[in-house]
């Protein structure tokens, strides 16, 4: 399968997909919630990072989609800064999937897909929701391809299980073929069984598309299981980077020490 | 490193005692529910409640039998007389009906031929002298009912526009004026205040300056309930877009969507529920007042009413009345039923 983000990743090999240079995150409160961060991805990785709460994942995540600025340091998507100037363009092309789904309760399933396609459709498309027949199509082919049934098309978000609202979310994440996803705690509010299975969707969809994804979890072993390279944060900082073999167990105890997951991970 | 769950310690040198607590009541709130009964009893004497207690008490105790007889039993029978049989039919003298087709006589009318007596000074004999006249009536048995339908219809017509004035009018100001949509401060601060201020100015009193405006009749009546109705529906339309779920926005946005795509899609498929539901009531309202608003001249069955009224039709008003009560009821079924369809 030859995909805009493969042909893309072909023409630019000499810069990676994403970079972050030196990124703070500074809260009014004097929180850091990032701390120099210095990091880049490059293109089709499944980039995994892991961290006990309030280590900085979810702020890392949404510095690239414009949910959050950095204080200091800088972005770089495809070799371009993000600002306030690019970003409408870089949020374009990366898609988020969420903790809580964020779909919308009152739509269904084909029409949630397709908000997927908000910032791509022409303004009357999207106040009408007629979009045009090769989303539709597209849209179809993705809830299929998420593991839901055609009937499933018409049902709102309230009559989905959990698994299948993030199933609902992660089509809608691929709906415009985005170079990037990034995937903030994907599983979070599901059972592990499922965690699994939307996991293996998440990274064999992307594996086929070429895409890049950035996923924060704190489910460690899930984490080390898929990722092609972990990315361990504590306070703010970059604590581990490499191979998923290469971390430790001393290491992972470190990351987690005193926090809740902690305890978890002792139980 | 914490490890050992000890029993909660207890901040040093407090002491869990019941008078902590305080008492349930001071003596302030005796002060206070004092001062506010002197308020209430001076208000009571203001509006008249003493007047309305003895004279319920004096139709009370005429009702069984301990008096002759009380002011409101014989103002309500006065009312109940005067009602009375209610005038349904419409009379026209046929020599007012110009060319009139004896054959060819409006549905279910007939002609009546009534005597006339009129009591006339002969000026020759300055005596009063009865003449007796034929006279032929037009008679339309349900003509004044059909009459007073018609102006019923025309008065859910005022309501219906009224409340379409009002959402026109009250979906930008709403945009304008939710705190998480507004361009600016300023805009916000505006669009809130024209709200409020629409709020503000009762239906009635807009309607007779807006009389003064457009002069009598319908185009008053629905200017002034729209205007009123843009107020509620501006405020409650703004106050459920700032706190409809962040979530789906925040999601939206992440995706690069203008603020205008991320409010049809992610904000208004959770608030149409209520719209509806605000809106309907708008237009319940409005059926309601566009009744009353005719008594100022603008347009609808109030501005029948007040005209029988004044001139002691009371027939007709008891018509009037009894096409309002149905109308009211029959509506207030119908939004109910509208209401569970569409909020699914």
């Amino acid at each position: 399968m030859t995909s805009s983000a493969q042909l893309r990743g072909v023409e630019g090999q000499h810069h990676p997909m994403l970079s972050f240079h030196g990124l703070t995150k500074q809260y009014p409160d004097g929180v850091k919630a990032l701390d120099e961060v210095t990091f880049s991805v490059p293109r089709g990785e499944f980039c995994v990072i892991l961290g006990p709460s309030g280590a900085g994942k979810s702020t890392l995540l949404k510095t690239l989609n414009g949910l959050a600025e950095p204080s200091s340091g800088k972005v770089v998507f495809d070799g371009e800064e993000v600002s306030r100037r690019t970003l409408r363009r870089v949020q374009k092309r990366v898609a988020t999937v969420h903790q809580q789904f964020n779909l919308v309760e009152r739509l269904n399933v084909a029409q949630n897909v397709l908000s997927g396609a908000i910032a791509d459709a022409t303004l009357l498309q999207v106040m009408l929701q007629w979009y045009p027949h090769s989303f539709r199509q597209k849209a179809c082919d993705l809830v299929a391809r998420v593991g839901l049934e055609p009937v499933h098309l018409a049902r709102r978000m309230g009559e989905l299980s959990g698994g299948q609202q993030q199933r609902v979310g992660i089509a809608r994440a691929f709906i415009l073929d985005p170079d990037v996803i990034l995937a903030d705690e994907p599983v979070a509010s599901l059972d592990p069984a499922t965690s699994r299975d939307v996991l293996t969707l998440l990274h064999d969809a992307a594996r086929e598309r070429g895409t890049t994804v950035l996923c924060s979890l704190h489910q460690v072993d899930m984490g080390l299981s898929f990722a092609d390279r972990v990315i361990a944060m504590r306070r703010g900082r970059i604590v581990f980077d490499g191979h998923p073999d290469a971390i430790t167990d001393a290491e992972l105890a470190q990351i987690y020490e005193g926090s809740d997951e902690d305890r978890r991970l002792a139980a | 490193m914490e490890t050992s769950i000890g029993p909660i310690p207890r901040p040093r040198g407090a002491k869990a005692d019941i008078g902590a607590l305080g008492a349930p009541y001071t003596w302030r709130t005796l002060v206070v529910l004092i001062a506010i009964a002197a308020l209430l009893f001076v208000s009571a004497r203001r509006v008249e409640v003493d007047k309305f207690l003895s004279l319920t008490g004096e139709a009370i105790s005429a009702q069984f039998g301990f008096k002759e007889s009380s002011q409101v039993g014989r103002g309500l029978s006065r009312v109940a007389q005067d009602l009375f049989p209610i005038t349904l039919a419409y009379r026209t003298d046929v020599s007012r009906v110009a060319d009139l087709d004896d054959a060819r006589l409006p549905w279910l009318a007939y002609i009546e031929t009534v005597q006339h007596r009129e009591y006339r000074m002969n000026p020759t004999t300055s005596q009063l002298e009865e003449t007796v006249s034929e006279k032929r009536v037009l008679v339309e048995p349900l003509g004044y009912l059909t009459l007073t339908i018609g102006k019923m219809i025309e008065t859910i017509e005022i309501a219906l526009w009224a409340t379409i004035l009002a959402v026109l009018l009250s979906l930008p100001l709403a945009y304008l004026g939710a705190a998480n949509y507004t361009p600016s401060k300023a805009i916000y601060a505006l669009s809130r205040g024209t709200v409020s201020l629409l709020r503000a100015i009762p239906e009635l009193i807009s309607a007779l300056f807006l009389v003064l405006a457009f002069g009598f009749g319908p185009v008053a009546g629905f200017l002034a309930l729209g205007l009123h109705g843009a107020g509620f529906l501006g405020k409650f339309y703004a106050e459920d877009i700032e706190a409809a779920d962040k979530k789906p926005q925040d999601a939206l946005r992440a995706l690069g969507a203008s603020k205008v795509r991320v409010l049809r899609l992610a904000v208004l498929p959770q608030v149409m529920p209520s719209y509806i539901a605000y809106t309907l009531y708008i237009l319940d309202r409005n059926v309601r007042m566009a009744t009353v608003i005719g008594l100022v001249g603008a347009g609808g069955i109030g501005q029948e009413l007040k005209g029988r009224y004044d001139l002691f039709e009371y027939g007709n008003v008891a018509t009037i009345l009894v096409v309002i009560f149905v109308t009211v009821f029959v509506l207030d079924q119908i939004s109910a039923r509208l209401r569970a369809r569409l909020i699914a």
